[in-house]
């Protein structure tokens, strides 16, 4: 018997748990040569700003040990290009995530209103947590009250549902998803890329541009496992989880730590066929272990251990 | 249409200190100019999830490897029906890993990728290749010399041993002048030396690639010649089809400066447009 792959997210039904993460796959056109996007769970596009962003110099990527660092600098075509991009991916009839960015909340206003009576617009995801833009993201993010401030903002203008993207680059991320979920959000996604850097030794120089630059892929993952842990311990609310995932494997352990659904990043470079891919896994995953839905698995691996219980849990500790 | 393949190593030989062709036989139809994305992970582990289901490994519990993470870009070296053929230097870890490729391994090709060169119904052509450069300039001089072009092939390199594959270009019927800069081979100096005379007896249009010095040298004495002039351009690369946005050079188009994906809109570019730029723009 086929598993039951459906999960929701506040309102929104997706027939599979698994979504690419924003920024690694455009709007969709660069991988519907490899396979049917209609199978994918839900579509995340690139972080869309009110107006069109040039974006970084280059080099904007340098490749770390299992790991990616980039510095795009949220180039993107602006809310009017991206409305268009986005209509196109209805015919797949997949839900559309916007993940939304801005310099100040009153651009996330303006980005979340010009999109909220799209139709084909599913949800929005709030990245609070780019940390490429000097002046952008990562002051949203880092700070409680200010996120609480945004989420309140963004409530109010939409009645989509509304996924607050975290970021890692703080001390306590549950204090940053308490103020989110207290502000209305329907959901949170989490982590964004952890801010990082790399030294060229031959030219003694930083290898980005920008010389900082966000790390993804493999190497971050248990960061990311133990930050959902966290905050699924923490928030009564759907978390996505992301960070590193590869293969169906790793979309397990998040699933296990508590995520309702996993997005696929920068695993979609060397492997185009990941996501699907992963699909496939979480079936096989299901049907092997027994489990008649793979909702069963959220969170499983926070029930107590049969001997003594280690370690801790996400709140309560402060 | 570009295909996520794996294809068999048919030979891999080493034509010079570092440098390797591979040989690889499968379906993979690619234009002068194009590239592949190749994935540099041993063979003897499970790329990914591919295998389907009762054949073999577990999908759900199946770890791929993922280190070195990404691909590497290598130009189209040559290409005919059933074989594709790639000329690499070891440049770092991932080339290393390739270079451990044998007969009869498979290697995992994402492609083709890319514009290829913009062939003109010129009689003639200029070819500039500075070292490793000759890659993807050995497919195009083969293409335009089968369509009964005439090809004038300029190659530099700073010693001798750095003209990888200027036997089988002569060969080719090409005229192929060369130049070191120690002098160890053909004209003592810069490839460029070569070109200026070139642009006097050969009235095609110019194809560069090389070390970024030698493609604004060669744009440079275009522009003042008022050639045509075509670039193969590098960049560090992520995902190679075009959803990353990390290969972007500032490029003009239409007197405006912004950024173009040196994956999907390059790797080949008109001179005038990547060096008439001020590389802080737009
Ligand atoms: C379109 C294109 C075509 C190319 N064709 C060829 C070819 O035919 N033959 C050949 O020998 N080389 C070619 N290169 C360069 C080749 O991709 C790099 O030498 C190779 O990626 C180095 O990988 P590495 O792991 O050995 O080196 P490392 O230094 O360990 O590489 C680390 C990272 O930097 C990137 N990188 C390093 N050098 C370059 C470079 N010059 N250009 C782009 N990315 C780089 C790598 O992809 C990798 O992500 C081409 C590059 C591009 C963009
Ligand atoms: C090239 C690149 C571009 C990205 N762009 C965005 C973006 O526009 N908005 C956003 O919220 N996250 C962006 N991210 C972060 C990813 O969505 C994801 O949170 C992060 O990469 C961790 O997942 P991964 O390890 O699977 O890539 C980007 C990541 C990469 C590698
Ligand atoms: S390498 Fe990703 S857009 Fe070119």
């Amino acid at each position: 018997m086929q598993p039951d792959l459906s999960v929701k997210i506040g309102r929104l039904e997706l027939k599979n748990p698994v979504m690419p993460a924003s920024g690694c796959f455009g709007y969709g056109e660069e991988y519907e040569q490899f396979y049917d996007l209609g199978r994918l769970g839900a579509i995340v596009v690139k972080g869309t700003t009110a107006e069109a962003r040039p974006g970084n110099p280059a080099p904007r990527v340098a490749e770390t040990p299992a790991g990616l660092l980039n510095a795009i600098g949220l180039q993107n075509p602006g809310t009017e290009e991206a409305r268009l991009k986005i209509r196109r991916l209805a015919r797949y009839g997949v839900p559309v995530i916007v993940n939304v960015a801005g310099h100040n909340t009153a651009e996330y206003c303006s980005v979340v209103e010009a999109l909220s009576a799209e139709t084909a617009v599913a949800a929005f995801e709030i990245n609070v947590s780019c940390p490429n833009v000097a002046e952008g993201g990562l002051s949203f993010g880092t700070d409680p009250r200010t996120v609480f401030r945004l989420a309140g903002e963004l409530r109010k203008l939409t009645e989509k549902t509304l996924i607050v993207k975290l970021t890692p680059n703080v001390t306590d991320i549950t204090e940053i998803a308490r103020a989110a979920a207290e502000a209305g959000a329907d959901a949170l996604s989490l982590i964004n890329t952890l801010l990082g850097m790399a030294i060229d030794t031959r030219s003694r120089r930083p290898l980005l541009a920008n010389l900082t630059g966000g790390l993804s892929g493999p190497a971050v993952k248990p960061v990311a496992v133990r930050m959902v842990w966290q905050v699924a311990g923490c928030v009564d609310l759907p978390v996505i989880g992301m960070g590193g995932i590869c293969c169906a494997n790793d979309a397990l352990e998040f699933m296990l730590a508590g995520a309702s659904a996993v997005a696929v990043g920068t695993a979609n470079f060397s492997n185009p066929l990941v996501c699907p891919e992963i699909i496939d896994g979480l079936a096989v995953y299901c049907r092997e272990q027994g489990f008649s839905a793979v909702r069963e698995l959220v969170g499983l691996a926070r029930r107590p251990a049969a001997h003594k219980a280690g370690g801790t849990g996400g709140c309560g500790r402060k | 249409m570009t295909q996520l393949q794996r294809l068999s190593v048919r030979s891999h030989e080493q034509v010079a200190p570092g440098v390797f062709l591979l040989c690889l036989s499968g379906g993979l139809t690619a234009l002068p100019g194009q590239f592949v994305m190749v994935s540099v992970l041993p063979d003897s582990v499970p790329l990914s999830l591919r295998e389907r289901p009762g054949e073999g490994f577990e999908p759900a519990t199946a770890l791929p490897a993922c280190d070195p993470l990404l691909r590497r870009p290598l130009s189209v070296h040559d290409c005919r029906p059933g074989e594709l053929v790639l000329l690499y230097r070891v440049a770092g870890r991932g080339t290393v890993l390739l270079a451990g490729r044998k007969p009869g391994d498979s290697v995992d090709v994402l492609g083709p990728l890319g514009q290829g060169f913009p062939l003109s119904a010129s009689r003639q052509a200029i070819l500039v290749a500075g070292g490793i450069g000759v890659a993807p300039l050995f497919y195009l001089a083969r293409t335009l010399l089968e369509a009964g072009r005439e090809v004038l092939f300029l190659f530099g390199a700073g010693e001798q041993a750095g003209l990888y594959r200027r036997r089988e270009l002569a060969l080719s019927g090409a005229e192929v002048r060369l130049a070191t800069d120690d002098g160890s081979a053909g004209f003592h100096g810069p490839v460029t030396g070569l070109l200026r005379e070139a642009l006097g007896r050969n009235q095609g249009a110019v194809f560069a690639c090389g070390p970024e010095p030698m493609l604004q040298a060669v744009a440079e004495l275009c522009r003042a010649a008022e050639r045509e002039c075509i670039v193969s351009l590098e960049a560090r690369m992520a995902c190679g089809v075009g959803a990353c946005l990390g290969c972007v050079v500032p490029v003009r188009r239409h007197g405006l400066a912004v950024y173009r994906r040196t994956c999907t809109e390059g790797p080949v570019f008109r001179a005038e447009e990547v060096y008439s730029c001020n590389p802080t723009c737009p």
